[in-house]
């Protein structure tokens, strides 16, 4: 696409304010750069504009002028994804949802919600806590990312163990499909007749169209909860700890382990009263019934001190809980101390591989020069070796990016795969090779016409480049950030 | 004299499995026999046969244990029927990752058996395990009365290779239980029917066996007072498994004895035996306050007797013959529309039995359709359509003689996101021989 004339621009301002409203259109340069890039800032590239849509039929209006004037456009929430998902193709339209986050409808009998996109994660369980409720999925930016976004890359979080991710929990969504006609997929009610497209739709990151409202199960909260940290001097037992739990038949809420970096990070930094000469810890929760927990408990202690944990501490209380807690989700914060910048690596692989994994992680990592700290949800098996770097540093950058790569090809070599919840966006990309072949591709790239035809809808993600594409024979177009040499693939 | 097909096919399978003529008697849908059947002994065979189909221009009907062939609009020419029976192996079970990979063709009780003696499950309990197939229940969204707790195939398939129509091996999801690596294709495939692809290989999410496992018969004089029952169950601290309501014709099949009525709440509890003796009792206090009039814990054989039979009801109410629905509503909406459409039956003179998942609002509706007559029969099914569409939910023909579905559309008009389907059964079937004209909007 050619550069806008700047006095086209004007005047698609001018349009677009005039159905949107003064304020609902930016610009400016300045301000544009807010939005240059979401948590992963490896990658970054301007729109031409930001929009602030308050209505699906804004967001078709909007995705309508974008159709007629060619422009690409892109879908944004909160901007806290970590794979480059929501970038702009350099110039075009994002369409910033965050006007549109209201609940709109709780109906606590038939145990579920209406949302707009723009809804804050943690918002929802807020909103329907007082009657005894919550809205599960749980990823680790819950207080900041939204229930739309979490749709675009079928979002996890540590209690997706026992509850699933995004997917299991949306019943429905109101869509404005990329030529702009607002269509319901799903909907309250459950096995609609036809193709399961709202499945389809959640974790298609924004390809296949913009949801603008969504229906979303939500659940009772239960009655007891019990959280134990189970401390180890060795990384492998911490990892066979996890499958011994599941081999004494229990599914707990959440399995979560913490190396030995991280553990210290998060002390210096919070001093959760995790012990700091341990070589790894693993948080687990249980959730459900009074009855039978203490049997439960009994059983993921038993479990532990098989395996070898040293310290096996049962929080006595929601404080000592949350303290636990705590240390977890404020690791990615605890590394901010410790380094000036970390890639967080997202792979999934089957949790009877944990321990060589772990292994090869440490040592890909050390190979390269660098430092790694795990944690991550070992229960699903989905590892987030964080990789420290620093970026002044000339030539760290690309170390870093090389042992990532390299990390990768171990989780698809042991059967994993190259994302469990941050999506492929444009930072995985060329990975896609590694899990499936040209024709899996092809099949999806089928699917994606379907909605998408013209490609407008959030250019340039998920297929590989051409590089990669030369090696597994796809069609390849240039992305746009290429073109201008902003970025390059690796 | 063999056709070249059927000569071709052999060539790629081998002759003892291709069948033609009268041989084809056991795979005649909708009283339409096919012209050949085949049974390919792997995924390359079945892309192989997939691709001179296409080539042919010739329909293909992909087929499991077929129990659910009735299911949708019946085909104008079934064509080449194509078996997944020989595809039954279960390729790779690891019990500490908590996932299994088996062959379409393997029988959900087969699987079940294999799992069960490592200590887990595949936690879906379709109609007819015995001959239901892993691939028939994922393209059919096939589902039993414990999706109330554990959900569908939607929450448990991970992962699948299909054949396209055009012969292409594909894979959508992974072996891992958390993977957002391209587009979900396993979701778009559960309940297609066969249109899009033939599945030949499933990865599932499983479940450690629960230590202790029971069934809840509780009685009550009405259909009202057992669906405040199922109110007060969701609205308590209980998870059940299951939780399913019955009228009074479906009690009778139940029991086994004349004179039953009322309705009943069949209540699945399972877990640790801790656990499940606190539901239990916390049920019974529950119930004796919507007007309980009778309790019976069943266990073991009689306990999976009735969930089998619960799984498929219309044949045990009515053996002489039947038609039947499938209604999604709100569950907040199960009593009062089981209410109305038996209402609906006896006005017209025909018996019904009707129970339901209630809690995810699933309700499973039948006609007694023997010596009624079609037309009858159909009226009787598109008014319980109108009831069920003007509360906004869905009604589905499940299952009816061919004379019926002449008179009634097995799907529900379709609404706007129908272009989208058809968009993209053209992108992965454009000469559309997998299955065609019987899903959804003439699919």
């Amino acid at each position: 696409m050619a550069a806008l004339t700047e006095a086209r621009k004007q005047s698609l301002r001018r349009e677009m304010e005039a159905f949107l409203g003064a304020g609902s259109v930016l610009s400016d340069p300045d301000e544009l750069m807010v939005y240059e890039s979401d948590g992963l800032t490896l990658f970054r590239a301007r729109a031409d504009f930001v929009v602030f849509p308050r209505t699906a039929e804004h967001v078709s209006g909007l995705v309508r002028l974008a159709q007629r004037e060619g422009m690409p456009f892109v879908a944004r929430g909160a901007g806290t994804g970590l794979s480059g998902g929501c970038l702009p193709a350099e110039g075009g339209l994002v369409i910033s949802l965050m006007r549109m986050h209201r609940v709109l409808e709780v109906d606590y009998d038939n145990q579920l919600a209406v949302v707009e996109p723009g809804c804050v994660n943690l918002h929802l369980s807020w909103a329907v806590g007082p009657r005894g409720f919550y809205y599960a999925p749980d990823p680790s930016s819950q207080q900041a990312c939204t229930i739309g976004g979490n749709i675009a890359n079928n979002s996890g979080g540590p209690h997706t163990l026992k509850y699933g991710v995004t997917t299991n929990h949306v019943l429905g969504l109101e869509v404005v499909l990329p030529d702009g006609e607002i269509v319901w997929l799903g909907g309250r009610r459950r096995d609609p007749q036809g193709y399961d497209l709202a499945g389809l739709f959640v974790g298609s990151e924004g390809t296949f169209g913009i949801a603008t409202k969504i229906v979303v199960r939500i659940l009772r909260q239960p009655q007891a909860v019990r959280t134990v940290l189970a401390v180890f001097d060795e990384i492998d037992q911490a990892s066979e700890a996890v499958s011994a739990i599941i081999a004494r038949g229990l599914i707990p809420a959440a399995m979560e382990m913490i190396d030995q970096l991280t553990i210290q990070a998060v002390e210096d930094a919070f001093g959760c009263g995790y012990p700091r000469d341990a070589a790894a810890a693993l948080l687990i929760e249980m959730d459900g019934l009074a009855a039978g927990m203490d049997e439960q408990a009994a059983r993921v202690v038993a479990a532990c001190r098989e395996t070898g944990a040293r310290e096996v501490r049962l929080a006595r209380d929601e404080a000592e809980r949350q303290l636990l807690w705590k240390g977890r989700k404020s690791a990615f914060g605890a590394y901010g101390r410790i380094s000036p910048a970390y890639l967080v690596m997202d792979g999934v692989i089957p949790r009877t591989k944990l321990p060589q994994v772990l292994r090869r992680v440490n040592e890909i990592v050390a190979a390269h020069g660098l430092r790694v700290g795990n944690v991550f949800h070992a229960g699903d098996g989905n590892l987030h070796p964080n990789i420290l770097y620093d970026p002044r540093k000339p030539g760290e950058e690309a170390r870093v990016v090389a042992a990532g790569g390299e990390i990768l090809k171990v989780c698809a070599e042991v059967g994993g795969s190259i994302s469990g919840e941050h999506g492929i966006g444009l930072e995985k990309m060329d990975y896609m090779p590694l899990v499936f072949s040209g024709a899996d591709l092809d099949c999806m790239a089928r699917v994606k016409r379907a909605f998408n035809p013209t490609g407008l809808c959030n250019p340039g993600k998920i297929f590989p480049s051409r590089k990669a594409c030369a090696e597994a024979g796809l069609a390849y177009r240039l992305h746009p950030l290429e073109e201008k040499g902003l970025a390059q693939r690796f | 004299m063999p056709s070249p097909l059927s000569q071709r096919l052999a060539e790629i399978v081998g002759a003892p499995h291709v069948l033609s003529g009268a041989a084809c008697a056991p795979y005649v849908i909708e009283g339409r026999t096919p012209e050949l059947a085949v049974f390919p002994g792997a995924k390359e065979e079945v892309a192989a046969v997939l691709a001179m189909a296409a080539d042919g221009g010739v329909p293909v009907t992909p087929w499991g244990g077929g129990t659910r062939m009735g299911l949708g609009a019946p085909p104008a020419h079934p064509g080449l029927v194509l078996g997944l029976g020989r595809l039954a192996r279960l390729v790779e079970h690891e019990p500490g990752d908590l996932t299994a990979t088996v062959e379409a063709g393997m029988t959900v009780e087969a699987l079940q058996a294999a799992l069960g003696r490592r200590g887990q499950w595949l936690s879906l309990d379709p109609p007819e395990a015995s001959r239901a197939t892993v691939g028939g229940i994922l393209a059919s969204n096939a589902s039993g009365p414990r999706r109330h707790l554990y959900g569908t195939a939607r929450d448990l398939l991970i992962g699948l290779t299909m054949v396209l129509a055009d012969g292409t091996i594909v894979r959508g999801g992974g072996k891992v239980v958390k993977n957002v690596a391209g587009y979900d294709l396993p979701k778009l495939v559960i309940g297609s029917f066969g249109t899009l692809g033939v599945i030949v290989e499933a990865t599932m999410k499983l479940r450690p066996r629960p230590d202790c496992d029971r069934l809840v018969i509780a009685r009550f004089g009405t259909l009202g007072e057992a669906g405040s029952g199922v109110r007060a169950v969701m609205a308590s601290d209980l998870v059940p498994s299951a939780l399913e309501l019955a009228d009074a014709e479906v009690l009778r099949a139940l029991d086994g004895e004349a004179g039953s009525d009322g309705a009943a709440l069949l209540v699945g509890v399972d877990g640790l035996a801790e656990q499940v003796e606190w539901q239990c009792a916390e049920l019974t206090r529950l119930l004796k306050d919507c007007g309980l009039r009778d309790w019976r814990l069943l266990d073991g054989e009689e306990r999976d007797q009735a969930w089998r039979l619960l799984g498929r009801m219309a044949p045990a109410v009515f053996p002489e013959g039947s038609a039947g629905m499938s209604w999604g509503v709100l569950p907040t909406q199960v009593p009062e529309l089981m209410e109305r459409g038996g209402e609906i039956a006896r006005r017209r003179g025909l018996r019904a039995a009707l129970s339901a998942h209630a809690g995810v609002g699933m309700v499973s509706a039948a006609l007694g359709a023997a010596g009624a007559g079609a037309q009858r029969v159909a009226e009787t099914l598109g008014e319980w359509r109108a009831l069920v569409n003007a509360s906004g939910g869905h009604a589905l023909v499940e299952w009816a003689p061919l004379a019926v579905k002449e008179r009634i559309s097995v799907w529900d008009t379709p609404g706007p996101a129908q272009r989208i389907m058809k968009q993209i059964k053209a992108e992965l079937d454009p000469r559309g021989i997998l299955n065609p004209g019987r899903f959804v909007g003439g699919i």
